[in-house]
């Protein structure tokens, strides 16, 4: 999940890397009260910076400089009608104009080759890092296994905030974590004037909402949120909730992401699932969502996620797609399907492909809540290919 | 021939005690692969599938030395430990099912591994299968018998699902494989598509291999490159899954773990880049068949 900068700042400031002193804004906030709590610390210039899930807000005028509370409050109603890049703007961020003298960049993410950490660093901040040549950019791959950042002596030199990036890199279970620009002040003090971290879901079991301490951030205090341009809708808040709790491993059941179309989709599997969208788009039809199940859930998840994807008004029919399992039992997942069906009893065309453990006994039970509610399905299962179901669906629909 | 395991595979299964890892044991023993006991802490002494259960991998390896291959189904909290007592061991190859591990677990993981020359396959992978002589984990589950029979067409995915369903497909067309190889859907990952392709290079068997690929992430760059550095010469057809996802913004994650949208990332520009080096593009799965079956 990727951080807000407001977010990602206080993770940086927990670990004793300094960030201008500023305030969050919320719509309906009182602007220019806010403002003057920064005037009260003394500050008058401020930056006013909108608060986006993703890149290049400076370019895309998401960000305003003032001096006073009117202008505060123009720039702050201005950047809340906007929408950038694709991106919600969820909140605003005043803070102090810094007195800058530099500006270096400094990263640590994942690379995928090595397998292991990679500290990136460069004197040319304050741009996007794609766009500095090579040969200013300086690359040193770390050991995930060592509490201490090894073999960058020449970089500790600089006095850079190396050591507690990697301290807020490792104990704070991120994927990503990026200061541009990492501002050198005319005093001399690196401050982080932009922070841009993501954080590992799958990392979630140690960082609880419990009292462990206040060394533990508590990652379910972080507001929900979608990369989508808006805020996360409340089929999307709730489908998170099904993989909660101790047994979240037990299956993947809490996918669900809420699109434009018409096609109501319970896919399975990461691979199959991206292809089926595909499939189905190539069969001129349009997802409503994009959901997949995996990983032999229980009935109950599989029948709390069929109910949210089936409750979206709207729709015009249901594709149930997945793959031969090989380990996902087919009868007790459809146990939750029909659960789902005999309540909602949808009246669309229905069509389902799939197959493996237990496939039997799953397509009979499917077959007998057909009949009780009278669904207009069409099942199959491995003879038939999956894209091949997406043209049936369409056919069914035209009709 | 065979790749990642063959008549010598003697596996341990760490977790076998979970209903999950049971399953995983006796899907292995259905296809005749020799496991020869389980592990989990504090039950030493148990038995499953008609197997012992030892209290630790050192203990396993000390009753049987030639012990070489475990198969990991432990929750992913457990993951790491699991791991790194299976590299202590001495183990040669590791296959990780356990899906949704920290990445930083992961990263830790396959430092050590690196370090002492253990291969592991996955996390969240569902094994391997080498048609008529033996399986690690669940892969084909149990149709296996319907979906697999020894051929000449390797299979790579980091979907498992999609290992069974390109598997089916060169069955129906008559074909067989000679292995299906899952490598997982994770940010990280220990063996990948280009590790695999250099085993396949190797593989007398193997004659040619399909690719079920997906957005996101620079895998199936490598190929490429071990293409480009001649390590991988036999034919090759690839699907690229994801094309939609190029309409989604940047940094959103949709389908594996792994697959996050990045610009020149996309399933678009892995193909492009993919053909460059001759390698055969389906513009639907099921057209993999068809492109590899003349070299079968």
């Amino acid at each position: 999940m990727n951080l807000y900068e407001f977010e990602g700042k206080n993770l940086l400031a927990k670990h004793g890397i300094k960030t201008p002193r500023g305030v969050v804004v919320r719509r309906g906030d009182d602007f220019v009260s806010k403002y003057n709590e920064l005037v009260k610390l003394g500050i008058k210039d401020v930056v006013v910076k909108a608060q986006v899930l993703s890149g290049k807000r400076g370019k895309n005028n998401g960000i305003k400089f003032c001096d006073n509370g009117e202008e505060v409050k123009k720039a702050c109603e201005e950047l809340f009608t906007l929408n950038i890049r694709g991106q919600y703007v969820a909140a605003i961020l005043i803070e102090e104009k810094l007195a800058i003298a530099e500006e270096h960049y400094i990263s640590i993410v994942y690379d995928t080759n090595k397998k292991q950490p990679c500290l990136i660093y460069s004197k040319q901040g304050g741009m996007d890092i794609e766009d500095v040549a090579e040969e200013k950019i300086e690359k040193v791959w770390l050991d995930i296994r060592e509490e201490n950042v090894v073999g960058v002596e020449t970089l500790h030199a600089t006095s850079l905030p190396i050591d507690e990036l990697w301290k807020l890199f490792l104990n704070e279970d991120t994927r990503q974590v990026e200061i541009n620009p990492l501002v050198k002040t005319k005093s001399g003090e690196w401050v982080a004037a932009d922070a841009k971290i993501a954080i590992d879901d799958d990392a979630f079991f140690r960082h609880p909402s419990a009292s462990s301490g206040p060394s533990v951030t508590d990652w379910t205090k972080f507001e929900p949120r979608t990369m989508l341009g808006r805020l996360p809708t409340s089929r999307e808040i709730a489908v998170k909730k099904i993989d909660e709790g101790e047994k979240y491993y037990q299956g993947t059941a809490g996918k669900y992401i809420e699109l434009d179309g018409d096609i109501a989709m319970i896919l399975n599997g990461g691979g199959a699932s991206i292809a089926n969208m595909d499939a189905l788009a190539q069969v001129g039809l349009k997802a409503a969502n994009y959901t997949e199940y995996s990983g032999n859930p229980p009935r109950e998840k599989v029948a709390a996620l069929a109910r949210i994807v089936l409750s979206k008004p709207g729709l015009k029919g249901l594709w149930m797609c997945g793959v031969v399992a090989n380990f996902t039992n087919i009868k007790e997942t459809f146990l939750g399907i029909c659960d789902a069906l005999d309540e909602i009893k949808p009246t669309y065309p229905i069509v389902v492909r799939r197959d493996g453990t237990e496939s039997a006994a799953g397509f009979a039970l499917l077959e007998e809540c057909a009949k009780r509610n009278n669904l207009n399905i069409k099942m199959f299962k491995k003879e038939t290919g999956m894209s091949a179901t997406a043209q049936i669906l369409a056919e069914m629909i035209e009709k | 021939m065979s790749i990642l395991i063959d008549k010598n595979t003697k596996v341990v299964v760490q977790g076998m005690t979970g209903k999950e890892g049971q399953k995983g044991a006796k899907a292995m023993l259905d296809y005749n692969t020799t496991v020869l006991c389980g592990v989990t802490p504090n039950k030493g002494g148990q038995e499953v599938e008609g197997k012992p259960i030892f209290n630790s991998v050192g203990e396993a390896k000390a009753q049987w030395p030639d012990l070489n291959t475990s198969v990991i189904y432990v929750p992913p909290f457990a993951a790491k430990a699991a791991i790194l007592e299976a590299i202590e061991a001495g183990v040669a190859l590791i296959n990780v099912f356990t899906e949704r591990i920290p990445i930083k677990d992961t990263a830790y993981c396959l430092a050590a591994s690196q370090e002492k020359g253990a291969r592991v396959l996955g996390p969240s992978s569902l094994g391997v299968i080498n048609p008529g002589i033996g399986r690690l984990g669940v892969v084909g589950g149990p149709l296996v018998n319907e979906i697999f029979q020894p051929g000449s067409i390797g299979v790579v995915s980091r979907s498992g699902g999609m290992t069974n369903e390109l598997s089916w497909s060169l069955r129906q067309a008559g074909l067989g494989q000679s292995a299906a190889v899952h490598v997982g859907g994770d940010l990280l990952m220990g063996t990948t598509y280009a590790d695999v392709l250099r085993l396949f290079e190797k593989d007398a068997n193997t004659k040619g291999v399909i690719i079920f690929g997906e957005h996101g992430g620079s895998y199936e760059f490598e190929i490429v490159e071990a293409i480009q550095k001649k390590e991988y010469t036999k034919p090759l057809a690839i699907f690229i899954g994801g094309k939609f996802a190029s309409s989604l913004p940047e940094g959103m994650n949709i389908g594996h773990a792994g697959a996050i949208v990045e610009r020149g990332k996309g399933a678009a520009e892995k193909a492009a880049a993919l053909a460059t080096v001759g390698v055969m593009i389906a513009e639907q799965y099921e057209d993999l068949v068809n492109l590899i079956k003349p070299y079968a």
